[in-house]
């Protein structure tokens, strides 16, 4: 196998993917973008204007599918921090080729996050009042609430992440300018910022770099587990854990891993030149990286379960049995054990970790399975609360599951603009590689 | 108009005219809404509340209330402090007298039948034109001799609207006016009168008794006097250092007040009389009975041995024994009779019974027992009348061509008789009728000519409450509001009918209108009456006081006569077997009971959202009716809660939605009434269903009381889906400590303790 | 250096009390005697009338979004014959350590001076997260904007606010009342009296289950009341220190013998 690949390939490859655009990738989206407006922006028109009652939250169910979209997307969120940043410290070799489009998917996945917020509350309009802005009254905001951290955590999360993917990026939107024409030429002048690739540049690059990692690994596991105490600071049964915060960070690295198992596994079959860059290899490492986060989550989930019986209060017991014993979340709780637990088991086999579509198949009952464990804590816990005489259930009406499914739509059209525009692989990264053969790993692996 | 309201019909004003002559159309610019306060009323200051004293007229209690005021709006009713009967509170349905007076549904003026009889179709008219079409149709029958085809036909009314009536009726000539609606507790009455010799209601005294047997009456929701005896209730439970008293419930259906008893007694249906003298013959038997005819009592009573009542009853022979000792030795005690007991085809003698156990106790005339009222400062109707103002005898008459003019106020019998009376039919045949209703109702859906009448926050009159005071009573009904609508007083529609007529009437009743004749007529009280002109300079100084107070009444204790209860008096009256029930038991083998709905009462409050909005005290339904099953019961009949089922009696059947229930006898059913009219405004309308539509013509031949728990019934299951909204998902505490409880014997120990 | 710790000690604890009070100015309890209660939901109309809730109609009502700021819980035991029904009415409980407060991000929801927990709606952005960490169920939600057909709205009391789309709500101890009787005892120089504020539930209760009250006030009914060898406090272990005291219903144990129930 002596495919080495030179610096010209790389560009090649890469910038001729950016420009050279067919009519079914414009049909593609086209369709996305659609489906999003008419999917996901005209309900939530609707719900703004008609009022929270179109949905199917209720007495004393508030809160439903809008958060478990909420925190699921939190999760996919999640991947892009951890390879970006984490490996990058450790200097993980296999993460160059994988770090760009994992930190798109953050970005935009942090965009719906925010968008989750504004479509759960009931006075989007006012969203401003939770910001601690200088104002005529003095009104200062509530910092003992959880959703307060929630603010500051995605605020910063959101910040720094944009300014990662960005700062990663100069050197190849200078790449760039010089191979293309137009207002490409004009936005990617602009953007990089004189970027000449000089000594001293490629020095506070790589300085800058370094730093935000280190200052964002622990947001890694702080912005989960802040999420996480959205609930586990409440008094709720079925909401009030200790072990809520590293359950839910390890559940979010399962899920994102995951998706970026997605969204590698289909560029690779759409656009065959990514499998040049994207190989078994990749597909190895973040096999048993998920296997390993499957193993952790599956030990949270027993223990939760576990101290729930243990604890054998009324309370805990009643939330406990909603949820693995009662129709229809017997079957959904049955699934994500299935998902989450059992079939990720078969990546201790090689064979199935280089396969791409077996790996794929198995992301998609992961990224399922996050999905039903976020829908098994939020409403139904709260199904279960103290008094019996106030306990009833829910089911999300139309308007959110089209908010739900126009998401994942407004997600692939947001994604396959942006890597149109910017390069999902980072070019400079890839020439740091370049001339060894993609296939293997190198040095000590 | 509020400032606001200005600047927006200003702005929309200006935009109107702008967006009018865009489109080539000049709107009317709504300006003239402001001149009427320009000249503000002398009692209005923004912002500042003024308070009314005035009278509950949502059911017959006579509640004195206060209604709250803010710049001509009726905002608030509260109980009125100083009243006697509620003593400052209220219930859900006084609450509710708000949405009466501001319902979107209301009559808004007066109209003319135009289409068919029961069609809906009116048109508007003018006052003076409809007073003059009535008029003239009264003067055609003066004319034709016929005078004495006049029938009115009202609620009851204790005040001086009913001697306004009276007055017109024998001055006009016609000897029929009746009062009838479903809950008149005519057996009650008569049975008092039999027993006792006591032609009204008496105090029930239970806020100082300590040992209190009811036999199905539910206090708490719609019995009598519910806000006055339930603040006896909780008297009676926790009032302070006397010992908490005990209340007994014999019912087939737990009730309201069944649920907070200490015990209850689920009686078969129809044998509570039995019953009642089985302990009567234990009290006797036992010797507790001290009074010279107890050989009398004996053998009156011989046939009523706890061993045969047990059989009958099918309560346990030594718990009736247990009940008549705790009865007797209890000191005060008292048994009371509610509707439940009075709906039987002999609810009569099931009353007597319950007079019996009452004197054999030895609680009549005594405190915390049963207080006979003073006699009233206005004499109201009797049992006797009562016994005549029968609604199947009207029927009979319309039928029968008597009836030439039907004028109804405040009462509606084509909801509340059953099928059988063919009341409608009889209505049918009615040459003229005129209904002062407010709404449109099924009974006034029948007339040619409708006054629409105020609510009683817009009107003038009084009251004279009977059951459960002990003291003189009187209220006063003033309007606390100018009125919503175009609508006239009752009483004034009387006058302005007399003035149209002439002759004797229109001398009769020469007022300028009816505050007048009310006014007047307290004259005479406070002429007639030292007690009452006490304290008094003038009858205007006196006039202003009972405007300011609400009324009159006797501030004192009430004086505790004995009376008593002879053999000889009741020995025709006593219930010797279980009451009749109508189908045949293989056929229709469940007891049906129905009862009054805790906020429609007899249906009356079924248009008023927020007692529909007002969760079934027991049931927690919302909107709509159901019917009770044991799940005992429903398991063997495959139903399930929320089911739809059809309840079908002999003369006819019913759909409604199944809802299980423990505390009911797995051979009994249960159907609330209040729901499922056909008319009566959007928040009413075909909303559940009727069950007095199923019920046999019964009524107890003494006393003409219409008898609600007459038949058997058969449930089938008719479908998953009876569309049951009920608040309150699991009934189930488990084990959480939510609502929690101490024994009674545990309470002994630590009652002294108890401050405050 | 002990001294150093008191003192960090003192200001965690004066940071730890509800809404930073050192005291509150009056203490607004509620004693609901369960004795007493009989059920009847008067308190219920009493509190839709009083405070402008709004009627949602059956379709709503059946997805449990119907308007209580007071609602009667019954809990049912035993089978036919022996059933036993419990009443207890439910509002909110004004915690002096309330969930609701901690959760809320704008301070919408707060404790007042008066140890109220109290609600504003213009600041309310529709978190429903004070709902979800309520352990009483206690709070309402304007799913809509809700209207009253005409003349109805001719009753709205004009005291208290009618809420708009996307705000929460709950009980407010009947707030408006509170402040009239607090205004008046200003002018007048004087502390607000026992029984001068009467919410209005309290008000048309007809059993006198319900009695409200300053507890700040030792001869207050209500502080005699609390002190009540049957008090106890709903869900008391959460230690969220509730404003409204229960009186225990007296009652025989379940499945225990009925009077004269022989053999
Ligand atoms: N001492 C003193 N004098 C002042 C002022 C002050 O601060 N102190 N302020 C000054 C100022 S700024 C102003 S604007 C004026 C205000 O002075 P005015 O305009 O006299 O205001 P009010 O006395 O508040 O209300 C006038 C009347 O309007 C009636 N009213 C209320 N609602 C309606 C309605 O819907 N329609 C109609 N037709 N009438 C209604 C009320 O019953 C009241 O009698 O006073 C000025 N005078
Ligand atoms: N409850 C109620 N509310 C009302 C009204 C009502 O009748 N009742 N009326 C409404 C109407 S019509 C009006 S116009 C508004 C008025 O509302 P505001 O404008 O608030 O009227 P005031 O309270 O009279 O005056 C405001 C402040 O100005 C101060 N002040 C006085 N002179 C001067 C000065 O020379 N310079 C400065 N800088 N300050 C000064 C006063 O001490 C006072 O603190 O209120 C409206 N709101
Ligand atoms: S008991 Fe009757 S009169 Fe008294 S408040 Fe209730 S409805 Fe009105
Ligand atoms: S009862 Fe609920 S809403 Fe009321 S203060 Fe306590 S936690 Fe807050
Ligand atoms: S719903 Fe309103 S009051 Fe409740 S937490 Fe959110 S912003 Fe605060
Ligand atoms: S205190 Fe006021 S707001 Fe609270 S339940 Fe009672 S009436 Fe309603
Ligand atoms: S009004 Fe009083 S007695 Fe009736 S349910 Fe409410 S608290 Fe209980
Ligand atoms: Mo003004």
């Amino acid at each position: 196998m002596a495919n080495k690949i030179t610096y010209r390939e790389i560009n090649q490859d890469i910038i001729g993917f950016m420009t050279n655009t067919g009519i079914w990738y414009y049909i593609v989206l086209g369709f996305m973008a659609l489906g999003a407006l008419a999917l996901f922006f005209a309900p939530w028109a609707y719900q703004i204007y008609t009022g929270q009652g179109v949905t199917g939250l209720n007495v004393p169910i508030f809160w439903g599918v809008y958060l478990v979209n909420f925190v699921f997307w939190v999760g996919v969120a999640h991947a892009g921090t951890l390879i970006s940043a984490m490996l990058f410290i450790t200097k993980t070799p296999w993460r160059r080729s994988i770090a760009r489009g994992a930190e798109t998917m953050t970005f935009f996945a942090l965009i719906l996050v925010t968008l989750f917020i504004f479509i759960h509350m009931g006075r989007p309009w006012n969203f401003y009042w939770s910001f601690p802005y200088p104002n005529q009254r003095l009104l200062w905001t509530n910092f003992q609430s959880p959703l307060m951290f929630d603010v500051f955590a995605i605020g910063t999360y959101f910040t720094s992440s944009a300014i990662f993917l960005y700062f990663g990026m100069i050197p190849d939107l200078a790449a760039l300018k010089h191979h293309t024409t137009g207002w490409r030429k004009w936005l990617y002048t602009t953007l990089s910022l004189g970027w000449r690739g000089t000594d001293r540049q490629w020095h506070v690059q790589g300085k800058a770099t370094m730093f935000f990692s280190s200052f964002i690994m622990p947001l890694v596991v702080s912005v989960h587990s802040i999420v996480s105490w959205d609930f586990a600071l409440s008094v709720v049964p079925g909401y009030s854990k200790t072990i809520f915060a590293p359950y839910f960070v390890t559940g979010a690295l399962l899920s994102g891993f995951a998706g970026v198992v997605l969204m590698l596994t289909l560029l690779r079959w759409f656009f065959p030149f990514v499998r040049k860059y994207v190989t078994e290899y990749h597909y190895d490492s973040i096999g048993k990286m998920i296997l390993l986060l499957s193993l952790v989550w599956s030990y949270c989930t027993i223990m939760e379960i576990l101290t729930g019986l243990y604890a054998n209060t009324s309370e805990e017991m009643e939330s406990l049995k909603y949820k693995i014993l009662t129709d229809p979340y017997m079957q959904l709780f049955a699934l994500m054990m299935f998902s989450n637990t059992i079939l990720p088991l078969v990546l201790m086999i090689k064979k199935v970790r280089i396969t791409p579509v077996i790996m794929f198949f198995i992301c998609i009952f992961v990224m399922v399975g996050m999905w039903l464990e976020r829908y098994l804590i939020i409403p139904n816990a709260l199904s279960r609360k103290f008094l019996p005489w106030m306990w009833y259930d829910y089911f999300p009406s139309w308007v959110e599951l089209s908010i739900t499914a126009g998401a994942f739509m407004f997600f692939i059209a947001m994604f396959m603009a942006s890597i149109k525009i910017f390069p999902v692989f980072s070019l400079f990264e890839l020439k740091e590689d370049a001339g060894i053969p993609m296939e293997k790993p190198h040095g000590e692996g | 108009m509020k400032r606001r309201d200005f600047l927006k019909y200003l702005g929309s004003g200006i935009v109107g005219t702008g967006v009018g002559l865009a489109f080539g159309k000049v709107t009317k610019p709504p300006g003239a809404k402001l001149i009427p306060y320009l000249i503000p009323p002398e009692d209005v200051i923004p912002g500042v509340a003024t308070w009314y004293a005035s009278l509950c007229t949502q059911c017959s209690a006579g509640c004195g209330i206060l209604v709250k005021v803010m710049e001509g709006r009726a905002k608030k009713i509260e109980g009125n402090p100083l009243h006697p009967v509620n003593k400052g509170r209220l219930c859900a349905r006084g609450n509710a007298a708000l949405q009466a007076l501001y319902n979107p549904d209301r009559i808004k003026g007066p109209m003319k039948r135009t289409g068919e009889r029961g069609s809906g179709k009116y048109k508007e008219i003018s006052w003076n034109e409809a007073v003059s079409i009535l008029g003239r149709n009264l003067s055609e029958l003066d004319k034709n001799g016929a005078t004495e085809g006049l029938y009115v036909l009202t609620s009851t009314l204790r005040g001086h609207l009913n001697t306004l009536i009276r007055e017109f009726m024998s001055s006009y000539g016609s000897p029929n006016y009746m009062q009838y609606e479903l809950f008149q507790h005519r057996n009650l009455i008569y049975a008092n009168r039999v027993s006792m010799g006591l032609d009204a209601i008496p105090h029930y005294d239970i806020a100082n008794t300590r040992y209190l047997l009811s036999f199905g009456a539910d206090f708490s929701s719609t019995w009598l006097s519910p806000v006055n005896l339930s603040h006896g209730y909780g008297e009676m439970r926790q009032g302070g250092a006397r010992r908490r008293g005990v209340l007994v419930q014999v019912e087939p259906r737990l009730s309201l007040t069944g649920a907070n008893a200490d015990e209850w007694v689920p009686v078969r249906p129809g044998t509570e009389g039995v019953l009642a003298l089985s302990i009567a013959h234990e009290i006797v038997a036992g010797g507790y009975y001290k009074g010279a005819d107890a050989s009398s009592w004996k053998e009156l009573l011989s046939g009523f041995s706890p061993e045969h009542a047990a059989r009958v009853t099918e309560v346990d022979a030594g718990r009736i024994h247990h009940i008549a000792k705790e009865f007797v030795k209890t000191r005060p005690s008292l048994a009371i009779g509610g509707d439940n007991l009075s709906a039987y085809r002999d609810g009569l003698s099931c009353l007597v019974a319950v007079n019996i156990l009452n004197h054999l106790a030895g609680n009549i005339g005594r405190k915390g027992g049963v207080v006979p009222n003073p006699a009233g400062l206005l004499k109201g109707r009797t049992g006797t009348e009562l016994r005549k103002d029968r609604i199947t005898a009207l029927a009979k008459s319309a039928l029968e061509g008597d009836v030439k003019t039907l004028i109804v106020y405040n009462t509606n019998p084509v909801f509340t008789t059953p099928a059988g009376v063919k009341l409608e039919r009889a209505l049918r045949n009615v040459p003229f009728i005129a209904s002062l209703s407010s709404f449109m109702d099924e009974t006034t859906a029948m007339a040619d000519l409708i006054l629409p009448s105020h609510t009683s926050l817009e009107d003038w009159g009084d009251d004279f409450a009977e059951p459960s005071t002990g003291v003189r009573v009187a209220t006063l009904m003033q309007p606390a509001v100018s009125p919503v609508f175009d609508t006239r007083g009752a009483g004034d529609i009387f006058i302005s009918l007399a003035k149209a007529l002439g002759g004797k009437v229109g001398e009769r009743l020469n007022y300028k209108g009816f505050p007048e004749y009310l006014k007047e007529s307290w004259r005479k009280i406070y002429a007639n009456n030292k007690e009452v002109a006490a304290g008094a300079l003038t009858f205007d100084g006196f006039w202003n006081r009972l405007l300011e107070h609400g009324g009159w009444w006797q501030t004192e204790e009430p004086r505790h006569k004995p009376r008593s209860v002879s053999v000889r008096r009741v020995k025709a009256h006593i219930p010797t077997s279980p009451s009749e029930f109508e189908g045949d038991e293989g056929r229709y083998p469940l007891y049906l009971v129905t009862y009054p709905h805790a906020g429609y009462l007899d249906g009356r409050g079924a248009n008023l959202p927020w007692l529909q909005e007002m969760p079934d005290p027991m049931t927690a339904v919302v909107w709509g009716s159901w019917v009770e099953i044991n799940p005992k019961t429903a398991r063997k009949l495959g139903i399930k809660q929320g089911d739809l089922v059809t309840v079908e009696s002999p003369y006819g059947g019913i759909d409604l939605p199944a809802f299980l229930y423990e505390g009911i006898r797995p051979d009994t059913v249960a159907v609330p009434i209040g729901q499922g009219h056909r008319l009566y405004g959007r928040y009413a309308e075909k909303r559940g269903v009727n069950p007095i539509e199923i019920l046999p013509v019964a009524e107890d031949k003494r006393s003409g009381e219409l008898a609600l728990n007459s038949t058997r019934v058969r449930l089938e299951r008719k479908g998953a889906d009876g569309k049951l909204v009920k608040m309150g998902v699991r009934t189930e505490e488990l084990g959480r400590g939510i609502v929690q409880t101490i024994t009674p014997e545990e309470f002994e120990r630590i009652a002294g303790k108890e401050e405050a | 250096m002990s001294k150093i710790v008191k003192k960090v000690k003192e200001r965690l604890r004066d940071f730890r009390r509800p809404g930073y009070y050192k005291e509150f100015e009056y203490n607004w309890t509620m004693v609901i005697d369960l004795d007493k209660c009989n059920g009847c939901e008067a308190c219920v109309v009493a509190c839709h009338a009083e405070n402008n809730l709004p009627i949602v109609g059956k379709d709503e009502c059946s997805k449990s979004r119907a308007f209580n700021w007071i609602r009667i819980e019954r809990y049912v035991e035993g089978e036919f014959p022996n059933v036993k029904v419990k009443f207890i009415p439910i509002m909110c409980q004004h915690c002096n350590s309330a969930p609701c407060e901690l959760g809320c991000p704008v301070y919408a929801t707060y404790h007042n001076q008066d140890g109220l927990n109290v609600q504003v709606y213009n600041r309310c952005v529709g978190t429903f997260t004070c709902a979800t960490y309520c352990p009483y169920d206690v709070r309402r939600f304007n799913w809509f904007t809700y209207k009253w057909p005409e003349p109805l709205d001719q009753q709205l009391n004009p005291d208290v606010t009618v809420r708009e789309m996307g705000v929460m709500e709950k009980c407010t101890f009947c707030i408006q009342r509170i402040r009239v009787a607090k205004d008046r005892a200003k002018d007048e120089n004087r502390k607000v009296r026992d029984g001068e504020v009467v919410p209005a539930c309290v008000q048309s209760c007809p059993t006198g289950a319900l009695v409200f009250g300053d507890r700040n006030d030792p001869k207050s009914r209500v502080a005699k009341l609390a002190k009540s060898p049957r008090r106890f406090r709903l869900l008391e272990g959460l230690n969220t220190d509730p404003s409204v005291i229960y009186l225990k219903r007296v009652m025989k144990k379940s499945g225990s013998k009925k009077h004269g129930e022989h053999g």
